[in-house]
C-alpha cells in the first residue's frame, strides 16, 4: 500500500492527525486550563474566594456533615435497571466516607459511598459528593458549577460524553493517535536538529505554519509524549478492564488474600458500633510521619465500613513536595483508634506508576512547574492548530481549481476548534458573571451558553468560509479573534463589577487565584487583538493585489495576482 | 541554603543562554544574528560545548531547588520554554542575541 | 517532512493504492489496514495485558503492581503494534499475527488464572 516506511508514517500522521486533531485540540486546551482548574473555580464562585485551609477537624466539622449526606437524585436515577426491586428513599448503609483537601483548594471535597440494597452487582455503590467550607462545615450550594474542576477538567478527559463512556474512549484513542503522530512526525521530520529553532515567519503561510508545527512539536516532545502516555495509563482500567472481566476471579482472590495480610477487613461484621475520635487518629498519623522525617499535611481521610464494628480509618499524606501522589497511608481501627497497619514502602513498580500518574495529575505544590505545564499544553495546541493550517494551505489551490470543498471544510472545522473553542470559553465565563448568583441550576445555564456559543461559532466559520474554496483566507479567523478579545475583556470587567475583586485589589492583597485568571484573560485579549490585526493587514495586502475582487482603494494589479495566489488569500 | 526561587531563576537563565549558544553554532542562525558571516569552526565547537554546559548547569540548579523527581520535570519544561524563547527571538529580534557571542573581526570570511 | 508538490496522500502507483476505490466504491484495503491497527491491535494488547498481569501475579508480584506494569507496557505495545500495522507490507499478515497472538495470550492468561484459583 505504501512504498516505504517513511511514506506510511506520513500518511498516518496526516490523516489520523487531521481527524483526531480536532479532539486533541480540545483535550490539550482544556487540559492546560485544568492546571489551574481550582483557581478558575474561585473566579467562578465568589463565595469560595478565601484562602486554602488545612484538613478540618473530622469529629466537629466533617462528621456532622457526613451524617447529613445522601446521594443526589441524578446519581440514584442512574441505578435504574441495576436493582432487583424498588430503590429506597434513604440509603442507610454507608460503605465509605472520604474527605480530600489540596493546598490549592479552600474547600474540602467530601464524598460518601452508599451500599445499594437489592443490587444486581453486590459491590454496587452510589455516591454523594459535596464541597464544604472547612471553616464551618457548611455545604456549598450545589447549583453553582465549579467551572474549572467540574466542567473544563472533565471536558478534557471525557468530552462530557458519558453515555457508555464514549467520550473516554474517543479521548483515549486520540491520545494513542497523539503518540503515533509524535513518532511518525519524528520519522518524517528529516531536519529535526537543523531546524530546531527555525521559524520562517516571513515566508508563505504554508512554510511558516509547517515551521511552527515542527518547532512546537519538537521543543516540547517529552511533554507531549508523556502527557498522552500517562493519560492512557491513568485510564487503562477503562480501556483494558482485564482485572474486572477476564481476571475478575483472580482479583477477588487477591482481595481476600490482601485483607488477611493487611488486617483491613474486606467485609462488614454486620454489628453496629460507634467511632472513636478520628481527630486523635489523624494527629497520631502526623506524628508518625514526622518521626520518620516526612512531616506533612493530611491530604485524604477515608472511613471504610462506616458505623460497623469492622470499620477502619485511613489517613494519607498530601504529596505536595514530590511528584508521586498521596501516600504514607496509616490505618486505624475505627471503634478504638488502635493502629492496624502502616502502608509499607512502595515497590519499584508502584513508585514508577505513582510517578507517572502524579506527573499528569499534578498534586504537587510548584507554581513554576504548573505554569510551565500550561506553556507545554499551549505549545501542543499551537502544534495541532498549525497542523490544520498547513493541511489547508497545502491543498487549497488544488481544491479551488478542481472545485472541491475539502479545504474549505477542514478550514471551517479548524476555525471552530481553535477560535470557536475560545469563544465558547469566554461566553461561559461572561455568563457566569452576568447570571444572578441565586439562580437555581445556574450551572445548567452556563453549560447551555458554552455549547450554544460554540455551535454559533461553527455556523459562522462555515458560512464565512467561501473564500477558502477560492483559495483565499476565511475571514472568520480574524472575526472570531475580535470576538475572543471582546469576550475576554467583558469577563474581566464583569468580574470587577459583580464582585469588586478587580485587579488592583486582587494583586495588592495577593489573592492570586482570581488575579491570575483575570491576567490570563487580559493576555488572551491582547494576543487575539494582535492576531486579528495581523490577519486584517494580510487580507488588505492580498485584496490590494488581486484582480478578481473589487478594490477598496487603487492597488497594484496584474503581475501581483500570481503573488497573492502563491502566498495566501 | 539558596532560596529555591533564585536557583530556579538561575536554571531558566542558564537554559536560555545555553540554547542561544547552541543556536548560534548553526550557520543560518549565526547569519541572522551577526549578518552575512559564518562562524569559524573553532567558534562552532566552543559554542556547542558552552551550550551543552549551560544546559547541564541548568539541570544542576533544578536539582538544588527540588526533589529529584520534580527537578527532572522542571528542567525538561524549562528546556521547552527556553528553546521556544530563543526561536521566537531569532524570528522577531535576532539582533538581541548579538551579545551572547561577540563576533570577532575577520571571522569566517 | 519536505513540503514537496505531492498534495494527495502518497500511494503506490500499482494496484489497490491507499485511496484507490474498488468497483464497489469503498477503499477496502485501507479500511482493512485501519481495522487491523485498531481492532487487531486492541485484541493483541488485551491478550498481552491479561497474560502479563496473571503471569506476573503467578510469579509473585503484588496484584496491583502486576496490573500497573502490564498496563504501562500494554499501552506502549499498542503504539508499536499500531505503527507496525501501517508500516507492514501486507495487511493480511498483520491481521493474522495480531488476532492469533492476541488469542493465544488471552488463552494462556485464562489457564494461569485457572491454575492459581484451582
Amino acid at each position: 500500500m505504501f512504498q516505504n516506511f517513511r511514506l506510511s508514517m506520513a500518511w498516518l500522521h496526516t490523516w489520523f492527525g487531521l481527524v483526531l486533531g480536532f479532539v486533541l485540540m480540545v483535550v490539550f486546551f482544556y487540559g492546560s486550563l485544568s492546571v489551574f482548574d481550582r483557581e478558575i473555580d474561585r473566579w467562578a464562585i465568589p463565595s469560595s474566594r478565601f484562602a486554602p485551609q488545612p484538613m478540618p477537624s473530622f469529629d466537629t466539622i466533617l462528621a456532622p456533615a457526613f451524617q447529613k449526606m445522601q446521594p443526589a437524585k441524578e446519581a440514584v436515577a442512574l441505578l435504574e435497571g441495576r436493582v432487583n426491586g424498588p430503590l429506597p428513599e434513604r440509603f442507610e448503609v454507608v460503605n465509605s466516607w472520604g474527605a480530600y483537601t489540596t493546598h490549592r483548594d479552600p474547600v474540602v471535597s467530601v464524598f460518601a459511598g452508599f451500599k445499594v440494597p437489592n443490587a444486581k452487582d453486590p459491590d454496587e455503590t452510589v455516591f454523594a459528593v459535596h464541597a464544604l467550607d472547612p471553616r464551618s462545615g457548611a455545604v456549598l450550594p450545589q447549583g453553582q458549577l465549579r467551572i474549572g474542576s467540574e466542567f473544563f477538567y472533565p471536558l478534557h478527559y471525557s468530552l462530557h460524553l458519558t453515555w457508555k463512556d464514549l467520550g473516554y474512549w474517543i479521548v483515549g484513542f486520540s491520545a494513542l493517535m497523539m503518540l503515533a503522530a509524535l513518532v511518525s512526525g519524528v520519522v518524517m521530520h528529516r531536519k529535526i536538529f537543523r531546524e530546531f529553532f527555525t521559524f520562517r515567519r516571513h515566508k508563505t503561510v504554508q512554510r511558516g505554519a509547517l515551521d511552527l508545527h515542527n518547532l512546537t512539536g519538537v521543543v516540547a516532545l517529552p511533554f507531549h509524549f508523556f502527557f498522552a502516555f500517562t493519560g492512557l495509563v491513568i485510564f487503562a482500567g477503562i480501556y483494558f478492564p482485564v482485572a474486572h472481566t477476564q481476571l475478575h476471579d483472580l482479583h477477588e482472590l487477591h482481595e481476600r488474600v490482601e485483607a488477611r495480610e493487611t488486617g483491613l477487613p474486606h467485609e462488614r461484621a454486620g454489628v453496629a458500633a460507634p467511632m472513636a475520635s478520628v481527630d486523635k487518629m489523624v494527629a497520631q498519623a502526623q506524628r508518625r510521619w514526622e518521626a520518620k522525617g516526612m512531616a506533612g499535611d493530611v491530604g485524604f481521610v477515608n472511613v471504610t465500613h462506616v458505623g460497623d464494628a469492622n470499620a477502619y480509618v485511613s489517613v494519607y499524606r498530601a504529596g505536595t513536595d514530590r511528584v508521586a501522589l498521596t501516600g504514607e497511608g496509616i490505618h486505624f481501627k475505627a471503634t478504638t483508634g488502635e493502629l492496624l497497619r502502616k502502608d509499607p514502602p512502595r515497590t519499584a513498580v508502584d513508585s514508577v506508576n505513582e510517578f507517572l500518574t502524579g506527573l499528569h495529575l499534578q498534586h504537587f505544590r510548584h507554581w513554576m512547574l504548573r505554569w510551565l505545564y500550561v506553556l507545554g499544553g499551549l505549545l501542543g495546541c499551537v502544534c495541532i492548530a498549525t497542523g490544520f493550517l498547513f493541511f489547508v494551505e497545502k491543498r487549497k489551490q488544488q481544491h479551488a481549481k478542481a472545485g472541491g470543498q475539502g479545504a474549505r471544510i477542514v478550514d471551517a472545522l479548524a476555525v471552530t476548534t481553535v477560535t470557536g473553542m475560545l469563544i465558547a470559553t469566554m461566553a461561559m465565563l461572561v455568563a457566569n458573571r452576568l447570571l444572578p448568583e441565586s439562580l437555581a441550576d445556574k450551572g445548567e445555564w452556563e453549560r447551555t451558553v458554552f455549547w450554544s456559543a460554540w455551535g454559533v461559532a461553527m455556523v459562522h466559520a462555515f458560512v464565512r468560509g467561501g473564500a477558502v474554496a477560492r483559495a483565499g483566507m476565511n475571514p472568520a479567523w480574524r472575526e472570531q479573534c475580535w470576538l475572543v478579545a471582546a469576550g475576554a475583556m467583558t469577563a474581566v470587567v464583569s468580574n470587577a463589577l459583580t464582585t469588586g475583586d478587580h485587579l488592583a485589589r486582587t494583586i495588592s492583597t495577593g489573592y492570586w487565584p482570581v488575579a491570575g485568571v483575570d491576567l490570563s484573560l487580559l493576555a488572551t485579549a491582547v494576543v487575539s487583538v494582535l492576531v486579528a490585526r495581523k490577519l486584517a493587514r494580510r487580507a488588505e495586502q492580498s485584496t490590494a493585489s488581486a484582480t478578481s475582487t473589487p478594490l477598496p482603494k487603487g492597488g497594484a494589479l496584474g503581475a501581483s495576482m500570481k503573488n497573492a495566489e502563491a502566498s495566501h488569500g | 541554603m539558596v532560596d529555591p526561587i533564585v536557583l530556579l531563576g538561575g536554571a531558566a537563565v542558564s537554559a536560555v543562554i545555553g540554547f542561544g549558544w547552541l543556536a548560534l553554532a548553526m550557520d543560518t542562525h549565526w547569519e541572522q544574528v551577526h549578518g552575512e558571516t559564518s562562524p569559524s569552526p573553532a567558534a562552532v565547537r566552543a559554542l556547542r560545548v558552552a551550550g551543552a554546559l549551560a544546559l547541564a548547569v541548568s539541570l544542576v540548579f533544578c536539582l538544588g531547588a527540588d526533589h529529584p523527581s520534580m527537578a527532572a520535570l522542571v528542567w525538561l519544561m524549562l528546556l521547552a520554554g527556553s528553546a521556544t524563547a530563543i526561536a521566537a527571538t531569532l524570528s522577531w529580534q535576532p539582533r538581541w542575541l548579538r551579545l551572547l557571542w561577540l563576533r570577532r573581526g575577520g571571522d569566517g570570511r | 517532512m519536505t513540503d514537496t508538490a505531492t498534495t494527495a496522500p502518497p500511494v503506490s502507483a500499482g494496484a489497490a493504492g491507499a485511496g484507490r476505490r474498488s468497483a464497489r466504491g469503498l477503499p477496502w484495503a485501507l479500511l482493512s489496514r485501519i481495522g487491523a491497527a485498531v481492532l487487531g491491535g486492541y485484541a493483541f494488547c488485551w491478550g498481552f495485558i491479561a497474560l502479563a498481569h496473571s503471569g506476573l501475579y503467578a510469579l509473585g508480584m503484588p496484584f496491583h503492581d502486576g496490573e500497573h506494569l502490564s498496563a504501562i507496557l500494554g499501552v506502549l505495545l499498542y503504539l508499536v503494534v499500531f505503527l507496525w500495522t501501517f508500516a507492514a507490507r501486507r495487511t493480511g499478515v498483520t491481521w493474522a499475527v495480531l488476532l492469533a497472538g492476541g488469542g493465544v495470550m488471552t488463552g494462556a492468561a485464562a489457564l494461569i488464572q485457572r491454575a492459581l484459583l484451582g
